[in-house]
């Protein structure tokens, strides 16, 4: 894809876990996007249009980004919303400005726990015909991939549970502060409770910016966007191949041929994962090309993806350690914003130049999404 | 200060138009116990639960073909929380692949105790054969079957 303008990423926020109920969702909502104009030291006017990311069913309000508009400074002024996911709001704002008609954009997202049953919320989506009637939720479906891997690849388990202890120890030096890390999540067969963790309330915005208001604003640390692609999977579960991500590998390919990269497993000195579950995590090494299936065990044997390693993965601690659950997808994008900005904060990996953000959603990841940032623009396609 | 919630009760029914193809599908299981895919003529595959047109070709789907009872595990898992509208957990459910066809159906594993998941797991392994059982009491609704091992 040619882009006209090349988007970078100019400002960054991401709170941690809001266990407090002094500020209502909208308030919340305006605290981030303030906080991301903040970290780009803009103000809305220099903003051209806003995207936002939410989810109705969360909310507990019909098309969200109504009451969305004033929060994130929307009124009299461009906002779209991209109810699939988080991480499309990050595209299509970052398509608009490579369409070279916007300067600049805001990308807001939220994710709040309010309803009685997030499980229920999530049993929405599933189609009212065939589906509705199974206790199909997010964490259901992550478990039938994860009974599904463990069928064709029988000590993946054991591998998941190593996923999950390197993403805890990443967490433990991101958020040091203990009630940041939320509890494990509920059990479903095979997902133990180590491998699941309970939904929080979260929320990320990210100001985008197109390269001439970048030289004119002569921002230091932007994070270029050199690739990215997207792909959607077959709605019914039982349509796919669950062990696999095909439509991870298409839109890794789609990232790679944009920003150039022809060898993943070299390419980038830190990534960040969906790991909804950390047999997500496993499917996305693969799918990324990150490494094949068969050298997973050696790569995992000798700290390849842990902080310090080769290539580490999910330096934030990733999903299992930080989970609202609607944000995830486009918090690793931020983070991976953040890493090559040098703004990571407690888990920046020093001298991080060019990373990719996997942003996945849905029933078992039926969105996927592959985002590669850098700290250099690199060449315009 | 006193933080104040908000609690809210929606109570909105939906009625969703089935369309034909489910339609024949739920009356086939209600009137016959019996369960029909629809072949794409394109792929020759023959898709369950059963689509007017095939995502995959878009083309519409041109044939009626009755698969099952038996078939193969295809995915699982156990679920220990009680879900709104849906039976007593804990649920086994999952994917099955019925004879015949070429996607896998969801629905409920009975016959189970999963008072012990590993051991359960087991008698639920991916690839085992199981059979369609259909309730006595039928109404045209995914409870009207059921998957067991055997």
């Amino acid at each position: 894809m040619a882009y006209r303008v090349r988007p970078a990423v100019v400002g960054c926020a991401i709170r941690p876990a809001i266990t407090a109920r002094n500020r209502s969702l909208e308030e919340i909502i305006y605290d981030i996007s303030q906080a991301a104009l903040a970290d780009a030291g803009l103000t809305i006017e220099d903003i051209d249009g806003i995207v936002v990311g939410c989810n109705d069913q969360f909310d507990g309000r019909a098309i969200s980004v109504m009451m969305a508009s004033g929060p994130t400074g929307g009124v009299d002024r461009d906002i779209l919303s991209t109810p699939s996911s988080s991480e499309h709001a990050f595209i299509l704002g970052s398509l608009r400005i490579a369409s070279g008609q916007f300067r600049t954009q805001l990308v807001v997202a939220w994710s709040p726990t309010e309803v009685s049953s997030m499980s229920e919320a999530q049993r929405l989506g599933a189609d009212p015909y065939f589906h509705r009637a199974l206790p199909l939720d997010e964490l259901s479906a992550h478990a039938l991939q994860a009974s599904a891997l463990n069928h064709v690849w029988p000590n993946a388990w054991v591998f998941a549970e190593t996923v999950a202890v390197k993403n805890r120890r990443h967490a433990a030096v991101a958020w040091p502060d203990p009630p940041a890390r939320p509890a494990a999540g509920p059990e479903r067969w095979p997902l133990t409770e180590r491998l699941t963790t309970v939904p929080v309330t979260g929320a990320v915005a990210m100001v985008l910016a197109g390269e001439p208001f970048v030289a004119e604003r002569d921002f230091k640390h932007p994070a270029w966007l050199r690739g990215m692609g997207w792909a959607t999977e077959a709605a019914f579960l039982g349509d796919r191949d669950l062990t696999a991500a095909r439509a991870l590998v298409e839109a890794a390919r789609q990232a790679y041929t944009e920003a150039g990269i022809t060898d993943p497993t070299t390419a980038f000195d830190v990534v960040e994962i969906t790991d909804a579950t950390p047999y997500a995590e496993l499917i996305a090494y693969d799918a990324l090309g990150l490494a094949p299936r068969a050298t997973i065990a050696a790569r995992m044997a000798e700290g390849w993806f842990a902080r310090g390693g080769h290539l580490p993965v999910n330096l934030s601690g990733g999903v299992i350690t930080f989970n609202p659950v609607f944000c995830t997808g486009m918090i690793r994008i931020a983070e991976i914003a953040n890493q090559v900005r040098g703004r990571a904060g407690l888990h920046q990996l020093p001298g991080a130049q060019l990373g990719l953000a996997h942003a996945g959603s849905g029933f078992a990841m039926q969105y996927q999404s592959a985002i590669v940032l850098g700290a250099a623009q690199g060449d315009v396609s | 200060m006193e933080l104040l919630g908000r609690q809210e009760v929606w109570n909105i029914t939906y009625d969703h138009a089935l369309g034909e193809t489910a339609s024949y599908f739920f009356t086939q299981i209600r009137d016959n116990g019996k369960i029909f895919g629809r072949r794409c003529a394109k792929t020759n595959k023959v898709l369950v639960p059963p689509r007017a047109f095939s995502d995959e070709t878009l083309l519409p789907t041109t044939e009626w073909v009755e698969v099952g009872p038996g078939g193969r595990i295809e995915a699982f898992t156990f679920v220990y929380e009680q879900f709104n509208n849906l039976p007593e957990p804990p649920y086994a459910f999952g994917y099955v692949l019925l004879d015949g066809a070429d996607t896998a159906l969801g629905g409920y594993f009975k016959g189970v105790d999963l008072t012990n998941p590993r051991e359960a797991a087991e008698k639920l392994a991916i690839g085992t054969r199981v059979v369609t059982k259909f309730a006595e009491q039928r109404k045209g609704d995914v409870l009207d079957f059921w998957f067991e091992a055997g």
